[in-house]
């Protein structure tokens, strides 16, 4: 549930740690057990935990949009009235709806690959530096990656307020340029520009440090070999670095693109819990409708719509854990 | 990249290879000193919000609300700090968030080291479905299930309360613990097990005197990220509870009034409540970034 | 079920004992402030606004202990913020513990009275109540019952810097005119600072450009048979928005994406000319608190302290703002409920308010306000204001942002004003006549 929080250490662990795990898994397998009654009593209270309070959800999510519920209802403790289809009908032939979702992919493409690229080149300039200024960047890394959403965003906001903030100062300080009261969300533009800065600022730490890991997998012989051959910096990226990097970049991608997908907290905390229209993505739009307009049934029926349009994603990403050999 | 001499270069290490070590065949002066700056080029851009919030922290409110910022406080302050901490329902909150917080850890411990155990130890009808589905669990965007959760919640008495929002985040962190520990079971060869059983003890010693002692790494390690994600919440809670049970990282909200934002108390009070976090965090990245490099986490 | 005996009960028993005064409850579910109920022993839970918490926490208080010695029951109040208290309160009403007595803001009411989350009240138990001020007491009405009882009022007025008026030769406004030349001095003599406004106004300053509208003839929304009709497109309105645009292009150089929200912290910088704002917003640009958090905390001196005074802002009328209190309809003490409210916008606390500089809820009680010093001018503009269109659904307009983001684009130069005024009539009439 990364979404809530930062791509944190967890994922990181995960690819390079599972290939020798896979493998001496798999020779076990053949002395383990069926325990009978065991296994289910173990699993019962985690199944009932998240069948109780995520599968139950989720369902009920489905349910209520086809249903309309409002304060009226919800006041009086009375039951939500069926409705059918309309909620999708009103989703579909709205044209915010097709804004909202063009907005949200277009956000998720330029800041997914904004993050991997720098992400990557960050990587590859940590192996090339001294270590000291290694160390500087990792340290650096570590306090941004540290730092929780809520928190990032608030630093963010303060930093661009257009009449106290520090970025306006600087940006005024160049000669010719006015900067001084500038607004950085008149114009959605900045606006955008500002909140996918602070996603890539946060998350580029994790790809950094992930994909550093990743290069000292990369044999050194390998590596001179292509030098002393009279390969150019970029040739040896292309044919020797990448290519082995490859399975982790897919991974850290697809990651990033259904975390991004879900944005909410950036944009939620950046326009004061009023997006504007030309800011709202599908999170902010169903949790505005649901719980500002109190249009419970269409709120969830947006909702429905946002995991259906993920599912492709998701299941990309499973198919990839279950290639790289994670689970047996 | 101009070549130089690669021959030499190469042959001159003969230390023994480090994780940082880094193939220095054809490395132009130049191209070192260019990266070097960028490098901390990099450092410096990276860490300036950081910097900011400390910056701000410590001024006092006419400093902060100025056309010209201070890049160093003028009059270094420690109000913002007692301002947030005295601030209504700041200390509040911070119990309230420390109660949920072990609460949802532990609890997420409990009840995933037992379904871990069962994944990772049995085979049995459904556990590739049950792995399945805890994979698939995390990547559902949480605020879509809020719009439900809230209603269901609701009925049964558990929003405004600390335990509703105590077993939401144990679902939270619940399918990340599971899976984790359940690499760091399966890493635990089985001749152990098998030794103790032909010694003649039951399963649950099994798993009580051995397994458990043997994961206490993957524990921790689990028990930390549960800690941080738990801590950090605040859409959820914010949701779900009334204003006398939420937890510190809402209370920063309260920052946001309509008479404006009070930045001073907002970055202090984000200092203090991000404190325990980037405290637990760089204890366990320094594991984190072990265990990457060498290809395990385990152990 | 208990309740509904229990209250019908008191009610039968004050009926008979007030038979000779004629007061006539009819509904069994109407909570009576007048009923004397023991409440030893019990707590009712109040929710009110964080201004009260730091503008005049004495009036809570000594209501309170009123309240306490008539009844025997203690008072909590948990105070809440403008941006988060809807949301709360929408969560809280879902449930079963919910607060007894609730304040919002007087734009806030209808929906909440429309969706019934509030008990009806006897008019006649409340002092003064007939002469509460319309924009504060129309919200809480709903088909010949009310649901709420009005609590203190607001109005704008101008806010200019004595200073600088002096050092141009000017004096205080006392035409719209007046307002544009003096705004135009200003800005000869002080325009060589980019970041000074000779009248500083936020781009989404609903509250401001409506009154504008207003002003010039025109409204926000009409009733049209049965339907709502968004009316910024019409001539009055479309003049009314032209001159505040004009105004907030020419003469402010803030940032036009911003609300009012931040303009005491901009004006107690001191690079600005005139405000449009609040009467106690006078003493919020002169002096700020050393700590926010803390509403006993001592005040700090700002730049343009004891340079800045009020006038009736000339030609536009003001929104009257303020709040009104309610008797939840989940309560379960609702007597005690409506006693508490009852005591709380009563002739002695509104003394209390007055004394603080703030408007009361009566039209009867407005002259007292005038007498205080400071609050001539705002006394003066609550007796003439506008009020939003009395729809149910107006809080959904609020909330969408409608009003705002069409100001904003205007103030940004992104649409021209009759294309942003057309476009909000239209989401207007989305939202209104939504079923």
């Amino acid at each position: 549930m990364s979404v809530v929080d930062s791509p944190s250490a967890p994922p990181a662990q995960q690819p390079p740690a599972r290939v020798p795990a896979g493998g001496r898994a798999r020779r076990k397998r053949r002395s383990a057990t069926s325990g009978g009654f065991a296994p289910l009593v173990l699993t019962l209270p985690a199944l009932l935990l998240l069948a109780g309070l995520l599968g139950y959800p989720l369902v009920r999510m489905v349910v209520l949009s086809f249903q309309s519920l409002g304060l009226r209802q919800l006041f009086g403790d009375l039951p939500a009235t069926d409705v059918g289809l309309d909620n999708y009908t009103k989703i579909f032939t709205d044209e915010t709806f097709y804004l909202v979702v063009a907005r949200t992919v277009g956000f998720t493409v330029v800041s997914v690959l904004a993050t991997v690229l720098l992400g990557l080149g960050v990587a590859l300039l940590m192996r090339r530096v001294a270590a000291g200024v290694r160390i500087a960047m990792i340290v650096a890394m570590m306090f941004v990656w540290a730092m929780p959403q809520l928190v990032a965003t608030q630093t963010f906001r303060w930093l661009v307020d257009s009449d106290f903030g520090v970025l306006n100062y600087l940006i005024d300080l160049l000669p010719g340029v006015d900067f001084a009261n500038h607004s950085w969300f008149a114009d959605p533009i900045q606006g955008w520009t500002v909140i996918t800065t602070i996603v890539v600022w946060a998350g580029i730490p994790f790809i950094a440090i992930t994909l550093n890991a990743g290069l000292t997998q990369v044999p050194k012989e390998l590596l001179e070999a292509a030098v002393v051959d009279g390969a150019s910096a970029w040739q040896t990226l292309r044919s020797v670095t990448l290519p082995i990097l490859k399975p982790l970049m897919i991974i850290v991608t697809t990651l990033s693109v259904i975390w991004n997908f879900g944005l909410f907290t950036q944009v939620w905390v950046v326009r004061n819990g009023r997006p504007e229209d030309e800011y709202q993505v599908l999170a902010t739009w169903a949790y505005s409708t649901a719980f500002k307009n109190n249009n419970y049934g269409l709120g969830s029926a947006i909702a429905v719509v946002t995991v259906l349009l993920l599912l492709g994603v998701m299941a990309f990403y499973m198919r990839q854990m279950f290639k790289i050999g994670d689970v047996d | 990249m101009v070549a130089t001499a690669p021959q030499t270069a190469v042959r001159r290490r003969r230390r023994k290879p480090r994780e940082s070590d880094t193939p220095t065949v054809g490395r132009s002066k130049t191209g070192t000193a260019v990266a070097n700056t960028v490098g901390v080029l990099f450092a410096i851009v990276m860490f300036f919000p950081v910097y900011w919030v400390v910056n701000t922290a410590f001024k006092p409110a006419p400093e902060i609300l100025q056309f010209e910022p201070t890049f160093f406080p003028h009059t270094f302050t420690l109000d913002n700090f007692k301002s947030a901490f005295n601030a209504p329902f700041f200390q509040q909150d911070l119990l309230n968030g420390v109660i949920i917080t072990c609460g949802a850890v532990v609890g997420a411990l409990l009840v995933g080291f037992l379904a871990a155990l069962a994944i990772a130890r049995f085979r049995f009808y459904g556990r590739k479905s049950i792995i399945l589905v805890v994979l698939s669990v995390q990547m559902v965007p949480f605020v879509a299930i809020l719009i439900p959760l809230f209603l269901m919640l609701q009925k049964v008495d558990l929003t405004n309360s600390l335990l509703g929002i105590t077993l939401v985040y144990i679902v939270l962190i619940l399918p990340y613990t599971v899976w984790t520990l359940r690499g760091f079971i399966q890493a635990i060869p089985r001749e152990l097990d098998e030794a103790a059983l032909i010694d003649g003890a039951s399963r649950f010693q099994v798993f009580w005197k051995i397994i458990l002692p043997l994961t206490g790494p993957g524990l921790v390690a689990t028990s930390v990220y549960g800690f941080i994600q738990a801590w950090n919440e605040f859409i959820i809670i914010n949701t779900l509870n009334d204003q006398a049970h939420q937890n510190l990282m809402a209370w920063l909200l309260q920052n946001q009034t309509s008479r404006g934002t009070f930045w001073g108390p907002l970055m202090a009070g984000s200092i203090l409540t991000a404190l325990p976090v980037v405290i637990f965090f760089l204890i366990i990245q320094r594991n984190i970034a072990t265990g990457l490099t060498a290809g395990a986490v385990k152990g | 079920m208990k309740r509904r005996i229990a209250v019908a009960a008191t009610l039968a028993a004050t009926l008979i004992g007030a038979a000779a005064c004629g007061s006539n409850s009819d509904s069994s579910d109407t909570p009576d402030a007048a009923a004397s109920v023991n409440g030893a022993g019990k707590t009712i839970k109040v929710w009110l606004m964080v201004d009260a918490q730091s503008g005049w926490p004495e009036v809570v208080k000594q209501a309170n202990e009123r309240f306490t010695q008539a009844t025997g029951a203690q008072v909590q109040v948990d105070y809440q913020q403008w941006t988060d208290h809807l949301a709360k309160l929408d969560t809280t009403l879902a449930g079963s513990d919910v607060p007894d007595v609730v304040e919002l803001g007087n734009t806030e009411m209808p929906k909440y009275v429309f969706n019934g989350a509030f008990a009806p009240l006897d008019k006649s138990q409340f002092e003064n109540s007939a002469q509460w001020l319309t924009g504060l007491s129309a919200p809480c009405e709903l088909d010949g019952k009310t649901y709420c009882v009005p609590y203190y009022a607001g109005a704008r007025v101008l806010l200019y810097r004595t200073d600088l008026f002096s050092k141009a030769g000017l004096t205080a406004p006392k035409t719209y005119d007046d307002v544009i030349s003096a705004a135009k001095a200003l800005k000869q003599k002080n325009g060589s600072d980019k970041q000074f406004s000779a009248f500083y106004m936020p781009g989404k300053y609903w509250y401001a450009a409506m009154a504008w509208v207003h002003g010039n003839g025109g409204e926000i929304a009409k009733k049209d048979g049965d339907k709502w009709v968004g009316a910024l497109s019409e001539p009055g309105a479309q003049t009314g928005l032209t001159k505040w645009a004009e105004l907030a292009k020419t003469y402010s150089s803030g940032d036009p994406t911003k609300d009012e929200n931040d303009q005491d912290a901009v004006y107690a910088q001191g690079k600005s000319g005139m405000l449009y704002g609040n009467g106690w917003e006078l003493g919020a640009v002169q002096e700020q608190p050393k700590d926010p958090n803390d509403p006993a905390s001592a005040k700090v001196k700002t730049k343009v302290n004891g340079k800045v005074a009020t006038a009736p802002m000339p030609g536009i009328p003001s929104f009257l703002g303020g709040s009104d209190v309610a008797v939840t309809a989940k309560s379960t003490n609702a007597d005690l409920a409506a006693k508490w409210a009852q005591i709380f916008t009563d002739a002695k606390s509104q003394e209390g308010l007055i004394a603080k500089g703030v408007l009361p809820n009566a039209t009867s009680l407005l002259d007292k306000a005038a007498a205080i010093k400071g609050n001539e001018a705002t006394a003066q503009a609550a007796k003439e204001t506008w009020f939003v269109p009395m729809a149910p659904k107006w809080s959904d307009v609020e909330s969408a942002n409608v009003l705002q983001n069409m100001l904003a684009s205007i103030a940004t130069g992104k649409a021209t004003v009759p294309d942003a005024a057309k476009a909000a009539d239209a989401k207007i009439n989305e939202i209104l006549n939504a079923s």
